[in-house]
């Protein structure tokens, strides 16, 4: 004992303050969660111990959840495939050795850095207002655009556009992947007389899965996360009728717009088991499609 | 002698920077006394309320106040987190509406041991003092009273031939009128429409309620609007709309939830009619070149009250403060020094302080003045205020606001979105209860 705090104590000592922020900080606040999500507690008097009462309620009474996980899935199914989509191909034009290419990595890169700032939701919704740029755009072409921020039907693709505009950072993961692929590969195809098609599915997909696989769980856990943006474009409030009531903006509101705590705490968790359960399903997926170099079959 | 943390905290500071300060020889100023007060608010009223700090502070060297403002969106948000951190500022600002819930779970301390002492109401209206007292106590001071107000364009009016007695009367329009001069109005102002819809605006939906006889809750805090109500003012407004009166429904749809006063028809230009609280009259006017008209919110012909005159905002004292004395000091400061009442002016309202509303009659601006004309306007044509709504009102109000929507998106049909809308107000009641 004495030689292992010799050895290593004075690591440790400079670790104190790192464990003494996680603990007061993350791991303290997240265990009184989950003691919250048993409880009542409104905040004002001190929490009151029910059970499972709140995830009773949440699964067989709360309308507005269950609407919650509808808004919240939709988004993360229709923006994150979008996104990576929209980044793996910007990903390879820039990869094509574009004179000044740092300079559009740069640019391109731009909307992620401002992406999650209160400043972009409001210029979002400024775009997309009934007399905004969008609809002025559309009007040139002959087509009257909807109300996009006042109607159910197209608020949530407003939110969807705006997160795929965000696609510089798996844009750059994607940029360095395809930098590592042996161009060798790319050369004895084009000898074999392979065409363009056929050697992005067979050489680029295969050998780039790792990095897909990457990006998809962290954009994913990411989209399950939004928040702030949402909170902007709906005025706080999931409007127009819930259609933008992310599970996270609801806790938010149950939390601190209706005094309850411990519901809210008991949603907290329950978007973590949801969050884990995906990620969990990506990595047992991840056995049948993603090939890492080194690995022999 | 107790100690909490707060206090602790205080000591401990104190002890260290006197310490600190006597050692270089320096002497500490007296003002160890710090209060907080924390109010929602806009550039006009954080102006004049840091104006009124300065002017107490000036005043009363031994006391400190430190000034804290959000807009109304954020500010009972920050106060929860307050709340549940246990560092409330000694004085808040409460609204008519919401300040139940915090009186029923002990945020809110009474005031009845300071009065005579270091809190003087002497001057206060019997009125104002009795919309503060819930449960025979006295928790808040008023510092300004409201209304219902319908503001109104008079040159948009004016186009339509219309203005307040020739075809209008803004002490007593129906809805009948508001169509009627609604539809004349957008014919006579190309492209603008004669009225804002409140197909969503609860505050005009709940003087719809008291002017057909109905109390909005019971004394068991049971919510009494029935689904015929609900229908009645839905279609009300739907018949309004389609007389061509107001903007198309998907383009109101967007305007329903408390939209910010740069959105209002009357202010955007887009409508030449909303339907708001009579303290923004000031605020409003200055946003808006033509003259703004003021009237009461419409009324069925039978007339019977709708609107009532209630307090705007409060001043409260809370659990958490850590100087009583010096708080409830600068309280009484806030509604009867003549040199802070005259900073603040009728921005929050009318002062409840006769002597503080004498004062300033001889100094009001144009706005101001029709803000008084209003109030003796409608004297004798408002109810009484009904006791302060249980918990959960304010959540029946939002989801007013999202059955409204649907309404207004012509998405669900009228009659089962009030039957939905009545029952989760009933279950919220009970949820909360």
């Amino acid at each position: 004992m004495l030689k292992f705090l010799r050895k290593n104590g004075p690591g440790y000592l400079f670790l104190v303050p790192w464990f003494i922020g996680f603990i007061a900080l993350a791991l303290g606040p997240i265990l009184v969660s989950l003691y919250l999500a048993f409880t009542k507690y409104d905040i004002f008097s001190p929490p009151e111990w029910i059970g499972l009462e709140n995830f009773e309620f949440m699964f067989l009474y709360d309308d507005r959840f269950l609407n919650s996980l509808q808004v919240t899935f939709t988004f993360v199914f229709l923006s994150v495939p979008g996104k990576l989509v929209f980044a793996l191909i910007v990903a390879m034009v820039l990869d094509k050795g574009i004179r000044g290419i740092g300079f559009y990595r740069a640019l391109f890169y731009l909307p992620s850095i401002l992406g999650g700032s209160i400043a972009v939701a409001i210029l979002w919704r400024q775009l997309f207002d009934y007399d905004g740029i969008v609809n002025a755009v559309l009007a040139k072409v002959g087509i009257q655009g909807p109300y996009w921020l006042n109607d159910p039907d197209y608020a949530l693709y407003t939110l969807i556009i705006l997160a795929m505009w965000q696609f510089g950072s798996p844009m750059l993961i994607f940029l360095a992947g395809l930098r590592s692929i042996s161009p060798e590969l790319y050369e004895a195809a084009e000898m074999d007389g392979t065409s363009k098609f056929k050697q992005f599915y067979a050489i680029t997909i295969p050998l780039l899965a790792p990095v897909i696989f990457f990006n998809l769980v962290l954009q994913m856990i990411d989209a399950f996360k939004t928040f702030s943006s949402a909170f902007v474009i709906s005025g706080g409030s999931g409007a127009p009728v819930d259609s933008l009531n992310f599970i996270t903006l609801y806790l938010y509101n149950e939390a601190f717009t209706f005094f309850r705590m411990g519901y809210a705490s008991a949603l907290a968790w329950v978007l973590l088991v949801i969050i884990a359960i995906f990620t969990g399903i990506a990595f047992y997926s991840s056995r049948y499609w993603v090939y890492y170099e080194n690995e022999r079959d | 002698m107790t100690m909490n943390r707060r206090k602790f905290l205080a000591t401990t500071a104190a002890t260290t920077g006197a310490a600190a300060l006597s050692s270089v020889g320096t002497v500490a100023l007296a003002q160890d006394r710090q209060i907080r007060h924390f109010w929602w608010g806009n550039p006009e009223r954080d102006r004049r309320t840091f104006g009124v700090i300065d002017v107490f502070n000036g005043k009363h060297d031994d006391i400190e106040v430190i000034g804290e403002t959000l807009g109304f969106g954020d500010y009972f948000q920050k106060l929860t987190t307050q709340v549940a951190g246990g560092n409330m500022p000694d004085v808040i600002q409460q609204g008519y509406g919401i300040i139940f819930e915090y009186i029923e779970r002990g945020a809110i301390l009474p005031l009845d041991e300071f009065v005579g002492n270091t809190l003087d109401v002497s001057n206060m209206d019997q009125s104002a003092l009795d919309a503060g007292t819930f449960n025979g106590q006295l928790y808040a001071i008023s510092i300004g009273a409201n209304s219902h107000m319908a503001l109104y364009n008079t040159e948009m009016y004016a186009a339509a031939g219309i203005s307040a007695g020739d075809g209008f009367d803004p002490f007593g329009w129906t809805y009948d009128d508001v169509k009627r001069i609604g539809v004349e109005v957008a014919a006579a102002n190309e492209g603008k429409y004669g009225t804002d819809d409140n197909t969503g605006n609860y505050q005009n939906f709940s003087d719809y309620i008291a002017q057909n006889g109905v109390e909005m809750f019971n004394a068991d805090g049971e919510y009494q609007v029935t689904a015929e109500l609900v229908i009645a003012w839905w279609e009300l407004w739907k018949d309004i709309r389609e007389a061509g009166a107001t903007p198309a429904g998907k383009a109101s749809a967007g305007l329903v939830a408390n939209p910010p006063m740069a959105e209002w028809g009357v202010v955007s230009g887009n409508t030449a009619t909303s339907y708001v609280w009579s303290n923004q009259l000031v605020g409003a006017q200055a946003l808006v070149e033509a003259k703004l008209g003021a009237a009461m919110f419409p009324n069925t012909p039978a007339m019977v009250p709708g609107s009532v005159v209630q307090p705007s905002q409060f001043v409260c004292l809370t659990r958490d403060t850590v100087d009583a004395e010096a708080a409830t000091t600068y309280m009484s400061a806030f509604v009867n020094d003549p040199d802070m009442t005259d900073i603040l002016g009728l921005e929050r309202g009318i002062p409840a302080n006769s002597v503080a509303r004498a004062a300033l009659q001889s100094k009001l601006s144009e706005s101001e003045a029709a803000s008084v004309a209003f109030f003796d306007g409608i004297r004798g044509k408002t109810a009484q205020l009904p006791p302060p709504a249980p918990s959960g009102a304010n959540e029946i109000e939002q989801t007013f606001q999202r059955a409204a929507t649907g309404v207004l998106l012509d998405q669900d049909s009228i009659a089962e979105s009030a039957a939905n809308f009545v029952r989760q107000a009933a279950f919220i009641r009970r949820r909360a209860g």
